[in-house]
């Protein structure tokens, strides 16, 4: 009774009212991550620039795809735990889980089940890593920052034990996987598309455009935000909290799955130590990206091009001869460069101060 | 014993603002040695600002703070001025009695502090000693305020001015007699007592002097003779209600329950077999001093505190959904992180804002938040613009209006207007009358009687868990009349 004539006049067909020039007020949206995707765009830009000056090899089409082919994984973790992180909550298993999900599906499929099966077991993997998370975290009301911690060291445990230890190849195996077992095995992951695209850069692009729709467009999207914003007012508005991040969870493993499966058929095998060096690149991309540790901030658009700017950096250095301990000072700088540039741009903006303003006028007056 | 040279604490002119908010306009008060200094408001008048302020926790844009002459500066104020805060402010990882030494001096090589005889001493006549090595968060809140009030008279050889905010909200009767009796003996000492409470017989026993403070002036001061609580209770309201208003004519006695509770208990029983009903079309104000169990069973009626009983809604439903609920923080109702058109219709879901696939329709969206911006007259530049941009009353219009928007069959409000200017109280009564008259239900708690008197239609007391009262406020001629009815009820409990 408070509003139904609002909603009823608000219906389009009931001629929604004009109301000028409304700017179409992106979820999380703000000046401030604008200013974000300007200045990561900028950054990805100049340090292209800088690596072709010293070596022109790195401007060949064929590396710059390399380029996006090798992010495609980190860029699939770092999607799944940008939603997680928007709600307020955080993940250290994804790159647990990544190698769990392809060692499981590569043993069941070569102890003979089929593929499309094994398949599913492996993404099943992620998407029971993340049950398990979400489970400790909201059932049991643990921290997450715990709760994954420890499936984080059972996952990996778990990868250990049954690969022995040992890497696999299903090629090599014997007795080797039927041949059409082993094509679509390949597919999924090797596949070279038109104009020499790699099929992984299709993955990530199709998946950060639903994921981004998901996050920003949609009503889940919306009520994420809202539920890692302000917790106590989510639940004050009787929004579907637990819900909500229970289902988080589960997306956040299963991406970091199906990135562990895909890369195992690009390389055609794949090692128990695979993608526990991801975990800190991963949340690299995603602050990187904008997107505030305490929740109800993030963009996609900037996750991935935090990912892109990490392996533009990890790619260009190697090329111009910076071994790979050089390249993890070069990335570090850069999480605390775009980092502080954010804590800069918030202030002048007056962000900050108006959130200060806002407690202070609460615990005073 | 100070006779000659009474203490003398003066505080001329101070104004303070917090954006667009006056807090204090240019109030000037004396406080003696030797006397207890009562201070009484509505809330938002002043009262905890004007207390950082002197405790040199805020500084004032202008005025000056002095004693005996010579000016309070804030390193004077955190030598000489101890305060027990309204809301505990200690470490809740330590032991009580760490808690006790964690201030002493020393530099960063010293030995680690212990608690001594002293703190000892202190906590048992508190009657908390047994809790001296429990870790303060983990005890109750009545450990909790006699431990910070134990620390601040620890320090009262060196302190000369003593404030208590609201320090008894959490004790029983006993535990405040002995707390009062403290209070005295800082007194005859001759020390500055400055007493800030809502408990009118508290202020009337206790207090040698009560200043009135009203939007940020000091606007009455009732010495020995005159003071009573009727006295103070008028002082409280004066101005505060518009007798010119048409009032809003509740539904009759007679009519049915839109939704009730029955043999409603609280876990820990601080509320216990309560009845309550509400109509269709009635505001129903629930007041009740800090711990009576007026906020619990508030809370428990939206479903956001746990309590057991029966309830029922007119058409035999039990649905939580059609409850909306209204904190009394707006830190705790509102998206800081989101515009005010997300805030607006942040409680809306699928059909209104989302299609039923679950996409977000933006445009409807910002349509709706329009319509509710202008219907619930919410002032901001834009409707993108960030809440956390408005002022507290346009804020507070926000929270409401985005609950109305979800359409609940029954509105729970704590505290609809704290911390909200005058002008958008008024709003927000005449917002909530409105949804009243469509056929809503309100239940609200409520802090200030001009609040009960102006949006209530029937006004519950609760006292000790129990309902002490169910009053038709119409039946009061003006908010006087309520104050001084609600004051002897509120009191005459013990």
């Amino acid at each position: 009774m408070a509003s139904p004539e609002v909603s009823a006049q608000a219906r389009p067909d009931a001629g929604a009212p004009e109301v000028g020039p409304i700017r179409a007020t992106r979820v999380g949206g703000s000046t401030a991550l604008v200013a974000r995707v300007v200045g990561l765009t900028f950054s990805v830009g100049i340090a292209m620039l800088v690596f072709t000056i010293i070596n022109s090899n790195f401007a060949r089409t064929g590396n710059l795809i390399e380029v996006v082919r090798a992010m495609s994984s980190l860029g699939l973790m770092a999607l799944g735990l940008t939603l997680l992180i928007v709600v307020g909550e955080l993940d250290l298993s994804v790159g647990a889980t990544y190698g769990l999900a392809a060692m499981l599906m590569g043993k069941v499929w070569l102890a003979g089940v089929p593929f499309p099966l094994a398949l599913a077991i492996g993404l099943g993997t992620g998407a029971a890593v993340g049950f398990v998370n979400a489970a400790l975290t909201l059932g049991v009301g643990m921290p997450s920052f715990i709760a994954t911690l420890a499936t984080l060291n059972v996952a990996q445990g778990l990868t250990l034990w049954i690969s022995n230890a040992q890497s696999i190849a299903p090629a090599f195996a014997t007795p080797a996987p039927p041949k059409w077992q082993l094509g679509w095995f390949s597919a999924i992951g090797a596949t070279i598309l038109p104009f020499t695209i790699p099929i992984q850069v299709a993955w990530l692009v199709v998946l950060a455009v639903v994921v981004g729709y998901v996050l920003h467009r949609s009503l889940f999207g919306f009520r994420l935000f809202a539920i890692g914003g302000n917790l106590e007012a989510a639940r004050a508005a009787k929004l579907p909290v637990t819900r909500y991040k229970f289902v988080t969870f589960v997306l956040c493993g299963t991406l970091a799955a199906l990135a562990g499966i895909l890369d195992f058929s690009f390389l055609s095998s794949t090692d128990p130590n695979a993608g526990s060096s991801l975990l800190f690149p991963v949340f690299a991309a995603v602050v990187i990206g904008g997107a505030s540790l305490s929740g109800g901030r993030g963009l996609i658009i900037g996750t991935v091009l935090g990912a892109l700017l990490l392996e533009t950096l990890t790619n260009g250095l190697s090329i111009i001869g910076v071994g790979s301990y050089g390249q993890l000072i070069f990335v570090g700088a850069a999480i605390a460069g775009a980092v502080a540039l954010d804590r800069w741009t918030a202030a002048r903006s007056g962000g900050v101060r108006r959130l200060v303003g806002w407690r202070l006028k609460r615990d005073s007056v | 014993m100070a006779t000659e040279t009474r203490l003398r604490l003066t505080i001329s002119e101070v104004t303070r603002t917090f954006g667009d908010t006056h807090a204090l306009r240019g109030i000037s008060l004396a406080a003696f040695g030797g006397e207890v200094l009562g201070v009484a408001g509505p809330n938002g008048a002043g009262k905890t600002t004007l207390m950082r302020i002197i405790a040199g926790e805020d500084s004032a844009d202008s005025g000056t703070i002095a004693l005996d002459d010579a000016p309070l500066s804030e390193a004077d104020a955190s030598r000489l001025v101890s305060v027990v805060h309204q809301e505990v402010q200690l470490f809740p990882n330590l032991t009580v009695a760490d808690n006790l030494v964690v201030q002493r001096d020393g530099s960063a090589t010293s030995r680690r502090p212990r608690p001594g005889r002293t703190e000892l001493a202190m906590l048992k006549e508190l009657g908390i000693d047994r809790y001296a090595r429990s870790e303060l968060g983990t005890c109750s809140l009545v450990v909790q305020q006699l431990t910070e009030i134990a620390r601040v008279l620890l320090h009262e050889d060196a302190a000369k001015i003593f404030l208590f905010d609201e320090p008894n909200s959490a004790l029983t009767d006993a535990e405040s007699r002995e707390l009062f009796a403290r209070v005295v003996k800082l007194k005859e000492e001759g020390k500055i007592v400055v007493l800030v409470t809502h408990r009118l017989r508290e202020l009337v026993e206790h207090a040698d002097r009560v200043v009135v403070i009203r939007d940020g002036l000091c606007a009455a001061t009732l010495e020995k003779g005159t003071l009573s609580e009727p006295a103070v209770a008028r002082e409280l309201v004066v101005g505060a209600a518009a007798e010119s208003d048409v009032r809003l004519q509740g539904p009759a006695r007679q009519a049915k329950w839109e939704w009730s509770v029955e043999r409603w208990t609280h876990p820990s029983r601080v509320f216990a077999d309560v009845g309550l009903g509400v109509r269709a079309g009635e505001i129903v104000g629930i007041v009740g001093v800090e711990g009576s169990g007026a906020r619990e069973l508030l809370r428990s009626l939206a479903g956001v505190e746990h309590a057991s009983g029966r309830v029922h809604f007119r058409d035999g439903t039990t649905k939580q959904a059609r409850i909306g609920f209204l904190p009394a923080e707006r830190t705790h109702s509102l998206f800081p992180n989101f515009s005010v058109a997300r805030n607006l219709t942040s409680r809306l879901g699928r059909g209104d804002i989302a299609s039923g696939l679950g996409r977000l329709r933006v445009r409807r969206l910002n349509g709706i938040a329009e319509q509710l911006r202008e219907r619930f007259h919410v002032r901001c530049r834009s409707v993108a613009q960030l809440v956390t941009g408005l002022s507290g009353g346009n804020q507070q219009k926000v929270a409401i209006a985005a609950a109305l928007a979800a359409r609940p069959t029954l509105l729970v409000l704590e505290e609809p207007t704290r911390g909200v200017d005058v002008g958008a109280k008024s709003e927000i009564y005449r917002l909530l009358g409105g949804f009243a008259q469509t056929g809503g239900a309100v239940v609200a708690l409520c802090t200030e009687v001009p609040e009960v008197f102006e949006l209530c239609n029937r006004v519950v007391v609760v006292d000790e868990g129990r309902i002490r009262a169910d009053l038709d406020v119409g039946a009061f001629p003006d908010v006087t009349a309520l104050a001084e009815r609600l004051a002897t009820l509120t009191e005459s409990a013990v």
